[in-house]
Order: structure tokens, then C-alpha cells, then sequence
């Protein structure tokens, strides 16, 4: 690394460093330039030719801070002003609280005692809040047991077998797939790999893995970049759509190619499609909030249309309570 | 030549140091390094203060006392400079570390950790590179609004926003990250109820009271892993849903296993849902296309069946 660290990142560090080594005797300074990210150069001429000249006025030899370097370790005593660590300010205390109950309530099966207790002495320092500090992270439903198995399948690269449920297909198929890697995102399990049914990588949601077999067969470590990740903009297909105020959480919600808000405040959106279910189920939840501008052949003339009458089909076929369902020739009796 | 960061040093000492506030005639005159004329000085001073400040250093600005004409002085509020140490042993330092390398929440990790003892590595078997290169294991948004409601909760301060059109003063209980989102658990002082809140749909900013501004209540606060169907103000209906076999364990994953009433032969599974929300749950019921059927009450099924009959005769 050529860069010096500026002037602000230096005072960060050292505003660390100092209370760190003041107190504790002799300190390597391998250890405090890994411990800070510090460069090793660039932290003994700090300590040599600035900290030891650090004080308040008037500037007599009582009132600095004495810094002693050899080769290997430094002293500090004296740091009277600098003698504690800044606080963490919210925004750091709420990443590494988050961190930490994250990992704990993903119910990974190593050791989560340095974990709970390094939460519950940092809940204790920012003011008593103890390891039940107000943040709480509730990743996605899955059987613990289908979580085991993807780990374990992950680490030992082994293949396992899938009966998964296609939310966006709406089918159900079995697979055999080489897990390459297994994680959390938006709060949903994932895991990704190379699926020898499709012939590609694809990426499986957790809680829609009905069940899972962990085969024996052991599978090469993944090509270099071939890591899965979700990108449905990948499908050829687009569709675009009208949607009222009302459904513009579409737009925050899907991948999208473009979206404009009209004079009239519904917005155009252009969305790809991954299969003509996901379409469907879309369109028959927004209703009138949407309408159709652009669709590709393949989807047919009206696929909510369609939808909704194989879904009402379904009502009709089964015995109504009363009174009778309506009939759909007739419209809405309401 | 004293350098930049021996300025910077000696101005955090004085500020620290000083029981009164001190003047920006009064800092130049102790300290070395800056510059001589006094256009060039303010400048200097200016991008210090702005510097610090920045890293987080409270530098307050106060009248100095017993000075007439008033004059402003500045001083940095040691309480609310320094944290307390938490004491972590080595292997406590390095479960957060590896906690904040597999959770990804936000950029500002380092300065973090740097600030409870610095950074320790507990994978002992990643050496040189490949310490840079750790894949998050869970990836959550942030939130600009996030951090100031995570202060609220920790240090009991009101806090202040508009939401869904009305301007909310709460009392922030707990943050809850459940299906993507985040949400905030708050006792709503206007209404005298518990509130849940999704963090992304506070409009603007969020203002915060003073510390300490309200003593926490013994209530659990509402729950966001409540469905959105449960979440309304209507009367709440006992509704039957069917769900096919295939569809089952996805439902009972959304629904809870305590919702259900029969498991029939083959798989099919019915749930007894507390509806309040008709919108959210005709919304819900829709994803499972015609896997799902409302068997009744009759106008619940009426909800699904009129919006559906609409669907067919207009839809575009």
C-alpha cells in the first residue's frame, strides 16, 4: 500500500490506540497495527514524532503525554486526556449489537458463548441495556434441520437432493444441486449452487425446500466467479405496467429495468418476468391498480383474466357455503 | 513544523482538558501550527473543528462565563465523549468481529471495533489476502433513520416523525428487522397504544428528545412477526383457509403451525386466520393462485370471489 493514511484517519486511530497501550505496560507494535489497521511505518513515526509531543498548555514536561518506542514495543503513561476510548456513536453501536444477535439467532451450532458475552458487556457499556438491546433480527422460517444439512453440504462439498417447491413457476421438482455457498439476505436463507436439473446456477430459498437429502457424492470447489447470486433481469422476458399510487410498492419491491412517474401519478414500470406465474399472481393481487401496456406473446392475451377464472373455477366447483358465489358472467352482486 | 495531526491532537487535549470554554483567540494562542494571518488561522480552524466533529467528537459551542460582552467559546463534553470500557477478553472481541464480518449492516465496522480494542482475527486459519475477502453471511438494509431510533430506544429519548401522514411522538421500545424490513416497536403518546412502524415509510427525518425523556414501560410492545392480516383496526373475523398439499409447509411457514385446525389425508392443511385486514389477506390468499380456497365465513369468501369476478370482466 503506497497511500498514507490522511491526517483524520490517523487521529481516528490513535484516538483508539492511545487509551488501548496507556495503562497496559509494554505493547508489541505488531499488535496494535493489526489491531487498528494501522501500517507499521507510518504508526512508529506517529507514536516517535507526534504523540509524544501531544499535551495541553502550557506544554511543561507534567503535562504530556510520554511515549517510550523501541523495537518491537511501545509505552504510553501519562495520557491523561486521552485515557478512555471514544463512545461508539449510535450508528456503530447499532451495527455491531446487530452483528452479534444476528449470528445468535441464526442458531449456528458453534460456540455462541464469547458471542453472548461480548454482547452483553458492550449492552452493559452503552447503558445497561445488557444482551437484550432493542434490536432483534428475525431471518427467514426454515427447519433447523434443512439449515444443518445445506451447512454441512456447503463445507464438505457435497451434493444433495432437493424437493422444492418454484414459487415463481408454481411447480414442484425434484433436483439434485452442488451447494456453493448458503446465506442469509432481506431477511430469507438462500442457498446457491450449480443445479443439475437446470443445467446452470441457480439460486433456492430456504423455507421453499420441502425436503433435502445430503448425498455422498462429493463435487469439485466452484469455478472462480460462478457464485450464484439472484438476478431474474437475466430472463429475456419483459412486461410493462400502468400501476395506481397505490401499487407503486411494486417498484421498491421487484428488479426493474425503468419506472416513470405519469402526470396523473401512476407510474410506467417495465419488469422482467420469470415465469408466467409469478405474472399471474402479481396481477391477480393489484387488481385494478394495474394495467397491462406491453406483454410478450407468450403470456397470452390476459393472463390475470385467465388466472382469475381458474381461480374461481376452483370456488365454484366446491360446495358454497351461502350464500352462493357469484356468478362471474353476472359481475359483482355487491 | 508541527504536522497537521499534532494540531488536531493537541486541539482534542484542550478541548478535553479545559473546564471552561475556550475562545478560538484563546486555542490559537496555545497551540502550535496554525497559520499566521487571521484569515488563513479561521480557515484552519474551521476544517479542524469540521474534522473532528465528523469523527463524532462533540465539540460544543457555549457562552464563557463571567465575560461581558458575551463571547462563544468551545469545549468538548467529556461525557459525552468517552464510552465505557466493556472489558471484552480477546475471544469476546473476536466473536463480534467475526459477527460484523458476516452481518452486513452499513459501512462503518472498523471504526467500531477500533473504538472497543481494536480488530482480532478468530479465523485462525485465514492468513495474509485472504482476510480481506469475507463474504457476509447475512446482508440486512440500512436505514438513514435506523441508528437515531436505535439511540431513542438505548438512551429513552421521545422521539418525533411523521408517519403515514400524521406527525407520531413515541416512545421507542425495540427494533425489529422481520420479512425484509425493518420495523420499530413504540409506544404512540398520542393515541395511548402500542405501534409498529416501518422504518422506510418514516417520512423525513426523526427528532429526538433529551435523554431519558420517558421511563420504559412493562409491556412487550407490538410484535411485527404479527401477520399484516392481523394488522388493522377492523373487528376481527375467524376465517378458514384451505391450502393444498403442495403448498402446505410454505403456508405454515407464513402462517404459524399454531394456526392450524385439520390436516387431511394427502397434505391439504386449513388454517384459522384472525382477519382484520381484509386487503392484506385477499393479498395473501392470491399468492397461492388456486392453490388456496377460503372456505368461509361466506363473506370472506365473498372478498376473494367479487375482486376476482371484477379481474375477469376488466381486466386489460
Amino acid at each position: 500500500m503506497t497511500t498514507r493514511l490522511t491526517a483524520p484517519d490517523r487521529l481516528a486511530r490513535l484516538l483508539a490506540v492511545i487509551p488501548y497501550v496507556a495503562g497496559r505496560g509494554a505493547v508489541a507494535i505488531d499488535e496494535i497495527a493489526a489491531r487498528f489497521s494501522y501500517p507499521r511505518n507510518e504508526l512508529v513515526a506517529d507514536l516517535t514524532d507526534v504523540v509524544g509531543y501531544v499535551g495541553v498548555a502550557p506544554f511543561t514536561p507534567d503535562t504530556m503525554i510520554e511515549v517510550t518506542v523501541d523495537d518491537e514495543h511501545v509505552w504510553i503513561v501519562y495520557a491523561k486526556w486521552f485515557e478512555r476510548p471514544m463512545r461508539l456513536d449510535p450508528a456503530e453501536a447499532m451495527t455491531l449489537l446487530t452483528a452479534g444477535r444476528t449470528l445468535l439467532a441464526a442458531g449456528d451450532d458453534e460456540d455462541t458463548g464469547p458471542l453472548l458475552r461480548g454482547l452483553t458487556k458492550l449492552g452493559a457499556a452503552l447503558g445497561g441495556v445488557g444482551a437484550d438491546a432493542p434490536v432483534d433480527v428475525v431471518l427467514g422460517a426454515a427447519e433447523e434441520q434443512t439449515l444443518a444439512i445445506l451447512r454441512q453440504a456447503v463445507a464438505e462439498h457435497r451434493c444433495v437432493r432437493l424437493d422444492y417447491y418454484s414459487y415463481g413457476r408454481d411447480e414442484r421438482t425434484e433436483r439434485v444441486i452442488e451447494p456453493h455457498r448458503f446465506f442469509a439476505d432481506d431477511g430469507q436463507w438462500y442457498v446457491g449452487g450449480w443445479c443439475r436439473r437446470a443445467e446452470a446456477v441457480r439460486v433456492f430459498r430456504v423455507d421453499r425446500i420441502h425436503a433435502i437429502g445430503l448425498l455422498d457424492e462429493h463435487f469439485g470447489a466452484p469455478v472462480d466467479g460462478s457464485l450464484a447470486t439472484i438476478d431474474p433481469s437475466a430472463t429475456e422476458a419483459r412486461v410493462t405496467l400502468d400501476l395506481a399510487p397505490d401499487a407503486s410498492w411494486v417498484v421498491d419491491h421487484y428488479p426493474h429495468d425503468s419506472s416513470a412517474v405519469g402526470a396523473d401519478g401512476w407510474t410506467r414500470v417495465t419488469l422482467p418476468v420469470t415465469a408466467l406465474a409469478w405474472l399471474e399472481r402479481l396481477l391477480v393481487r393489484l387488481g385494478p391498480l394495474a394495467r397491462v401496456v406491453v406483454l410478450p406473446h407468450e403470456f397470452g392475451d390476459a393472463p390475470s383474466r385467465t388466472a382469475a377464472r381458474r381461480i374461481l373455477g376452483r370456488y365454484q366447483a366446491s360446495s358454497p357455503p351461502e350464500p352462493a358465489v357469484p356468478d362471474p358472467r353476472k359481475g359483482p352482486q355487491a | 513544523m508541527t504536522s497537521k495531526l499534532e494540531r488536531l491532537l493537541n486541539l482534542t487535549a484542550a478541548l478535553l482538558a479545559t473546564t471552561k470554554p475556550l475562545t478560538a483567540d484563546e486555542l490559537r494562542n496555545r497551540l502550535e501550527g496554525y497559520p499566521e494571518s487571521d484569515a488563513s488561522f479561521r480557515r484552519a480552524f474551521e476544517r479542524d473543528k469540521d474534522d473532528l466533529r465528523q469523527m463524532g467528537v462533540p465539540i460544543t459551542l457555549d457562552e464563557v462565563p463571567h465575560v461581558d460582552p458575551p463571547i462563544l467559546g468551545y469545549q468538548i463534553d467529556r461525557k459525552a465523549y468517552s464510552g465505557s470500557d466493556p472489558q471484552l477478553a480477546p475471544d469476546e472481541l473476536a466473536a463480534l468481529h467475526v459477527a460484523a464480518n458476516l452481518v452486513r449492516l452499513g459501512p462503518r465496522v472498523d471504526s467500531a471495533l477500533w473504538k472497543i480494542g481494536g480488530v482480532v482475527d478468530a479465523g485462525a486459519n485465514v492468513t495474509g489476502d485472504e482476510r480481506v475477502a469475507v463474504d457476509p453471511l447475512v446482508a440486512l438494509p440500512s436505514h438513514a433513520n435506523l441508528a437515531p431510533l436505535f439511540q431513542a430506544a438505548t438512551e429513552f429519548r421521545v422521539a418525533t416523525f411523521r408517519y403515514n401522514d400524521l406527525e407520531r411522538t413515541v416512545e421507542p421500545l425495540r427494533l425489529t428487522f422481520n420479512r425484509g424490513h425493518w420495523y420499530l416497536a413504540a409506544f404512540d403518546r398520542t393515541r395511548g397504544d402500542d405501534r409498529l412502524y416501518r422504518v422506510d415509510r418514516i417520512d423525513g427525518d426523526v427528532s429526538l428528545g433529551a435523554s431519558g425523556s420517558f421511563v420504559r414501560r412493562n409491556t412487550a410492545g407490538a410484535d411485527p412477526r404479527i401477520p399484516s392480516w392481523e394488522l388493522g383496526d377492523g373487528e376481527a373475523v375467524r376465517t378458514l383457509l384451505l391450502v393444498d398439499a403442495d403448498q402446505a409447509p410454505f403456508a405454515t411457514h407464513q402462517v404459524g403451525s399454531a394456526s392450524i385446525v385439520e390436516r387431511r389425508d394427502g397434505g391439504d392443511i386449513i388454517f384459522a386466520l384472525q382477519v382484520r385486514n381484509t386487503v392484506a389477506f385477499r393479498s395473501f390468499v392470491l399468492t397461492f393462485l388456486d392453490h388456496a380456497e377460503v372456505l368461509g365465513p361466506p363473506t370472506m369468501r365473498e372478498i376473494i370471489t367479487d375482486w376476482l369476478v371484477d379481474i375477469v370482466e376488466h381486466a386489460s
